[in-house]
């Protein structure tokens, strides 16, 4: 297996480090020509964004580009996962849980000139619930009335203890709007953050410019350009031709060697929240017996499938938990070891023999691989997998996602803590246990050691009934020009995170 | 005269209103909500729901239909469903960027095909001539898309000459705008290239056995000039029909040649609201595209009739 061990990226960073200083060393003694290119950044991404509204429309593509960038909210998750004060100067949570009180940072103002206050913060949370459809709007729910004190001073107070609350605050949901900056949300947004949007063409390209009207400190880069390309071939491409200085969530693992072997180039490998997971319809004929589930468990070589999708990039995990989450469970990770003779000892005891089911993949590469590899598994325990590939997304979510029309299918969660919502019993997978729906709620209302315990339960007992086989965790890989630095390692929320990056 | 403008004008017109009628029902039929794809998996059925009724979705389809249809009659093209956005400018700047890089295409196909097709035509038992045939051969042989490929890896990754991707406005950075026209409209115009020079080959060989071309012989001309004053004029009009069909196909080609060199054309904003299925979009897209297919058709017609008087006077 090849661990994220911080190790090898600290290597990377240090040498990285170490050329960047040769690199300023050099431009120094060089005219200043340089200097005013070197804060001009282009970023090859793959999924572009649909439209630039966060509000209604779903997808990683708007976060990615400009949470923490365009937008900001009152807190933000640090590169590490940790939940730090953004538009807050601090926060206070009362002992019982129930009263969250946020002092603003003063002069602070949004894109379009407006000053930033506590009205504006009542005004972003309480048009959510009539606003939103994408990004999960009910994640505020727990919310019962948000009051300004003064200027700077805003209170909000819950109906109800919840772990989840402030964390997804720092998610799309808690971004500030300004109220005369919704007019044009699809493309033109006005945040508060160091960006502004200054170029979005669809599926192509987006610029973002930096704003010398700033409330915090400048970032490094002016420019940036996010590139968006059709298939990886062409994003590594434009990396290897100069084109773009960066490439982030790269998903081609087969042509890190290429950049790995380049001493223009620099590799980070850290964490993220992908599961790539394989669904088990939980209410199909197939599956609805725990035993025929577990076989499969059983029947899939999970290591196998990340060497053949990911060259080995990534992590076995065992449940929908990455390691950066305080609940992850690394004995799940062996629940259960590679063994086709015990998955067919159980699928005896379920009664099964000769079962035939189909398996509906989008039409992603990594699906697509990763389903052939589970196909030629399943049939050495005599479980014949009829593969269609759908078009993703749009026949891909209405025929599996909406439809539940299927027996298996593979797909990457991306979400943070989305183990909860792939609980319900009305999610995709079907899988129905009203002890674990209620175990997660009490979770959110618990102290916080409680919470961890409940939460590792909840996902323990998921694994147990083997709800879906989780089959890795993408790393966060990324390939950049090797003078930068400040690149962000993990990939803790969505967001792309600007604000660190330097030349 | 008047009759038949009127009648071509006609045909026209019905044919973009049975083209529009046909899309809108494919893509009606076609699987996949708009809805949900602008959500996502993280969004609940009713939380799909008032998307749809966002985006106008919830509205039976033939009122979808004549609210699109009647804005298009005034012109107007709409507002994306999904990103918002005015159609309109959208697919006047992605037609811009199409319209430069299949034109370019066609100009670097014929530059490659009509001394080439001459020059094996009246070579076409020696050596050179059979290299030039077996070149356009191979050509004919390798899809554009492979060919783009190919080109990027040598010229983009290996030799670091020219971008692999990516467009400039020409306004502002002209040289930046040659550097990223380059490669994509030689991917595009090899397969265009490499038929039309079969085509002007064939035709050139045809001329050359005409009586005309041996009577101007007779009076003096060398081969060569004969061919120059009176066989190409000839030879031109079987070429130009080719020519009118491949610029049609170009534009789909465009399609295709976009993606892999990541040109923000009209044939990548299509394949992006397909994904989407972003309905005002792809229905606006696709009647100009048939516009302009149409259109060609046209142009080609009138230029028979300055090519070739005979057809003038027949009409």
């Amino acid at each position: 297996m090849r661990s994220f061990t911080r190790r090898k990226s600290l290597a990377i960073t240090a040498t990285a480090m170490v050329a960047s200083l040769a690199l300023v060393g050099c431009s120094a003694a060089d005219d200043s020509s340089d200097a005013a290119a070197s804060t001009e950044l282009v970023v090859g991404l793959l999924a572009s964004p649909a439209s630039l509204d966060y509000s209604t429309t779903g997808g990683a593509a708007i976060p990615q580009a400009l949470l923490y960038n365009v937008y900001e909210g009152l807190v933000k998750i640090d590169n590490a996962g940790d939940i730090q004060p953004l538009l807050a100067e601090s926060y206070t949570v009362s002992d019982d849980g129930l009263v969250y009180t946020f002092l603003l940072h003063e002069g602070v103002t949004f894109s379009n000139g407006s000053p930033f206050t506590a009205e504006s913060v009542k005004f972003s949370l309480e048009r959510v619930a009539d606003n939103w459809t994408a990004n999960g709007p009910s994640y505020l729910d727990p919310i019962s009335s948000v009051d300004v004190v003064s200027d700077t001073e805003v209170t909000i107070t819950l109906s109800a203890p919840s772990n989840s609350w402030l964390f997804n605050m720092a998610g799309p949901v808690g971004t500030m709007f300004s109220p005369d900056g919704i007019d044009d949300l699809a493309t033109d947004p006005v945040g508060t953050g160091p960006y502004d949007v200054s170029e979005f063409t669809s599926g192509t390209s987006l610029e973002l410019t930096e704003r010398d009207d700033y409330w915090g400190e400048a970032p490094f880069m002016s420019d940036v350009t996010f590139n968006y390309y059709a298939d990886a071939t062409a994003q590594t491409n434009a990396l290897l031709g100069g084109d773009i200085d960066l490439i982030s969530a790269l998903t081609a693992y087969q042509l890190i060697g290429q950049f790995e072997s380049d001493d223009d180039f620099a590799v980070y490998e850290g964490t993220s929240t992908g599961e790539t997971t394989m669904t088990l319809n939980n209410q199909s004929d197939a599956f609805s017996d725990v035993r025929v589930r577990q076989a499969v468990m059983y029947a899939v070589d999970r290591q196998a499938v990340l060497d053949t999708v990911n060259s080995g990039y990534g992590s076995l995990i065992g449940s929908m938990v990455p390691p950066t989450d305080p609940w992850f469970d690394d004995s799940l990770v062996d629940l259960y070891p590679y063994d086709p003779a015990k998955a067919e000892a159980l699928l005896a005891e379920a009664g099964v023999s000769d079962l035939t089911v189909s398996m509906k993949l989008p039409n992603l590469p990594y699906a697509v691989d990763a389903g052939q590899v589970v196909k030629d598994q399943l049939s050495q325990v005599g479980i014949t997998a009829d593969v269609t590939t759908l078009e993703f997304p749009a026949v891909w979510l209405d025929e599996v996602f909406t439809n539940h029309d299927y027996d298996i299918s593979i797909i990457a969660h991306t979400e943070p803590r989305d183990i909860s919502a792939f609980a319900a019993p009305t999610y995709y997978a079907g899988y129905d246990n009203p002890e674990v729906m209620a175990l997660f709620a009490e979770a959110d209302a618990s102290d916080e050691a409680t919470f961890v315990e409940l939460m590792k339960e909840a996902s323990a007992t998921m694994a147990e009934e083997a709800a879906a086989d989780w089959l890795f965790l993408n790393p966060n890989v990324t390939a950049a020009d090797a003078d930068l630095t400040g690149v962000p390692l993990n990939a803790p929320t969505l967001s792309f995170d600007l604000t660190t990056i330097a030349r | 005269m008047l009759l038949t403008i009127a009648r071509r004008i006609g045909i026209f017109a019905a044919t973009l209103v049975a083209a529009s009628i046909i899309t809108f029902l494919m893509l009606s039929i076609l699987p996949g909500n708009a809805a949900r794809v602008a959500l996502g998996i993280e969004a609940t059925e009713a939380q799909v729901a008032a998307q749809e009724q966002l985006m106008g979705l919830d509205r039976p389809l033939y009122v979808q239909f004549f609210d699109w249809f009647g804005h298009l009659l005034i012109g107007d093209f709409g507002t994306s469903t999904v990103s918002g956005q005015e159609i309109g400018p959208q697919i006047g700047d992605a037609l811009a960027i199409t319209g430069v890089l299949v034109i370019s295409s066609v100009i670097l196909a014929l530059l490659f095909a009509i001394p080439m097709g001459i020059l094996s035509a009246v070579r076409q038992n020696k050596a050179d001539g059979v290299i030039i045939s077996g070149i356009s051969q191979i050509g004919i042989s390798i899809p554009g898309f492979l060919f783009g490929i190919l080109l990027v890896a040598l010229f983009a990754v290996k030799l670091k000459w020219l971008p692999a991707g990516g467009w400039d406005d020409p306004g502002d950075d002209f040289v930046g705008f040659l550097e990223h026209l380059i490669l994509p409209a030689i991917a595009l115009g090899s397969v265009q290239g490499a038929v039309l020079s079969r085509y002007v080959r064939s035709s050139v060989l045809e001329v050359m056995r005409e009586d005309f071309l041996r009577t101007a012989r007779a009076k003096g001309l060398t081969p060569n000039r004969a061919l120059m004053r009176h066989g190409l004029r000839n030879a031109a009009i079987p070429v130009m029909t080719v020519l009118g069909l491949q610029i049609a196909s170009l534009l789909i080609g465009a399609v295709v040649i976009e993606r892999v060199f990541a040109i923000p054309g009209l044939g990548s904003l299509l394949l992006d609201k397909v994904a989407l299925r972003d309905l005002p979009s792809i229905q606006g897209i696709v009647m100009v595209l048939v516009a302009l297919v149409l259109l060609l058709n046209l142009l080609i017609d009138i230029a028979y009739t300055i090519v070739d008087p005979r057809l003038r006077s027949a009409s």
